[in-house]
């Protein structure tokens, strides 16, 4: 690919990103500009990246890898003007007993209800209610247990909502114990 | 301005999340190891916790109760010589197990909203209401399962119907595709129970429903839900019509 290509497709890309709602499918864009090989289309992201990142820096925008798409999204650091502007007064943000659920069904998923419940010690109707309706979490079907409760697994929106690209991007359990100690780990000292 | 907003996870003295949060604070506050606990030692601490709660609403807080109906006997067995038995799992081990499962929780709970917070920073197209007044999450495209939930729901309904006559017809999919297309040509948008409930036999809804699903699955209709348990309405996909 020419450079002279590599630019065109980034503006197509770009544009197509601009006037999107949603993150956007690598794959359609990579049919749609007819490139076969990932590893060149990967080629024309980071570069895209990166002009984002150093050309472009005294701009307002980014793009970001979510949920498995591209996305444009803005830059930290203009989150207060931003606020101001729209005259936000708040963004919803999740509640404790939410996280806490979501916690259990992104490891475990696909968890039950009752799992769920057992494992905060308190009935969690409230949270998995709160996070259906938020689209974070879904059915995803039955567990052949009496009473067919419903298992509940999380969405796109979840990967989305984390600025996570996929389900693997979570740190393992194991890591997540190391990156706590790590944390924990002066005050022992004190 | 925005760590106010965002003031990290918190650890509120009076307010806790269950039973376990609560135990796993009177745990870290006696600088006790989780893994070597004796419960027995915060069962005072835990039980006036409870007794400075002016008023327990019972079906607000019956885990606490619980929980220390449990503390309780867990002290009364340390009490009392008993023979062990290896195989039987002591309500002491049990409920160690649980909190040790629950930090873990409380850990990941505590990432994910550092996630959030990041996230939070950077706006997305469609964030905003038209108001311009809150800032929310929110998608309203329905899945399959929602789908069949009602689909059960009216099968049920139906079920209990007597029929006036037996029909023989026999439907195919891409005659019920066509009807369905004309409907949501003159009327725009189908609601799915009302579209379902109106037809004739079962045999009929199974077809209907079949057609819808294999319809959405191939981006012909979009289903959506406008609010959380309301109806469910059948859309044309302009954009998917391109696809096909």
């Amino acid at each position: 690919m020419n450079p002279e290509q590599m630019t065109r497709q980034i503006a197509l890309i770009e544009a197509i990103l601009f006037v999107s709602k949603e993150p956007v499918e690598p794959g359609r864009i990579m049919e749609f500009l007819g490139i076969k090989d990932i590893e060149e289309f990967e080629k024309v992201l980071t570069t895209m990246e990166k002009e984002y990142l150093q050309e472009r820096a005294e701009r307002g925008l980014l793009l970001k890898r979510t949920g498995g798409g591209l996305q444009l999204v803005t830059k930290p650091d203009l989150y207060d003007e931003l606020k101001a502007f729209f005259t936000i007064k708040q963004s919803t943000k999740l509640t404790i007993a939410s996280l806490e659920t979501l916690s259990i069904i992104s490891y475990r998923q696909p968890a039950t209800l009752a799992e769920i419940s057992d494992m905060r010690g308190v009935n969690s109707t409230g949270p998995v209610k709160n996070l259906l309706q938020k689209k974070l979490i879904k059915i995803t079907g039955r567990k052949k247990v009496p009473g067919l409760p419903a298992l509940y697994a999380t969405t796109q929106e979840f990967l989305v909502y984390f600025g996570l690209n996929d389900l693997s991007q979570l740190p393992s359990l194991e890591e997540l114990t190391e990156l706590f100690e790590e944390k924990e780990q002066p005050s022992l000292f004190k | 301005m925005i760590e106010a907003e965002f003031a990290g996870y918190q650890v509120q003295t009076e307010f806790f999340e269950g039973p376990l949060d609560l135990l796993l604070h009177l745990i870290r506050k006696n600088k006790m190891n989780i893994v070597e606990v004796r419960l027995s030692q915060i069962t005072a601490e835990y039980l006036s916790y409870l007794e400075s709660k002016k008023g327990i609403n019972p079906s607000r807080e019956s885990e606490f109760l619980m929980t220390a109906a449990t503390l309780i006997y867990i002290k009364s067995r340390s009490l009392l010589p008993k023979p062990e038995n290896p195989a039987e799992e002591s309500p002491e081990k049990q409920l160690i197990h649980t909190l040790i499962e629950y930090e873990k929780i409380q850990k990941i709970s505590r990432m994910l909203q550092d996630m959030e917070y990041t996230e939070l920073l950077l706006w997305r197209r469609l964030e905003i209401d038209e108001n311009f007044t809150n800032r929310e999450y929110a998608l309203k495209e329905v899945s399959a399962f929602q789908l069949a939930e009602i689909f059960f729901d009216i099968v049920k309904k139906k079920e209990n119907q007597q029929f006036l006559y037996i029909s023989s017809k026999n439907y195919s999919i891409a005659e019920k595709q066509d009807e369905i297309l004309s409907l949501l040509e003159s009327a725009g948008f189908l609601d799915f129970s009302e579209f379902v409930s109106k037809l004739d036999s079962i045999e009929e809804i199974v077809v209907s429903f079949f057609t819808l699903l294999e319809m959405i699955k191939r981006h012909l209709l979009v289903a959506v839900q406008e609010q959380l348990f309301g109806t469910i309405s059948i859309y044309k996909n302009e954009a998917g019509k391109l696809d096909n």
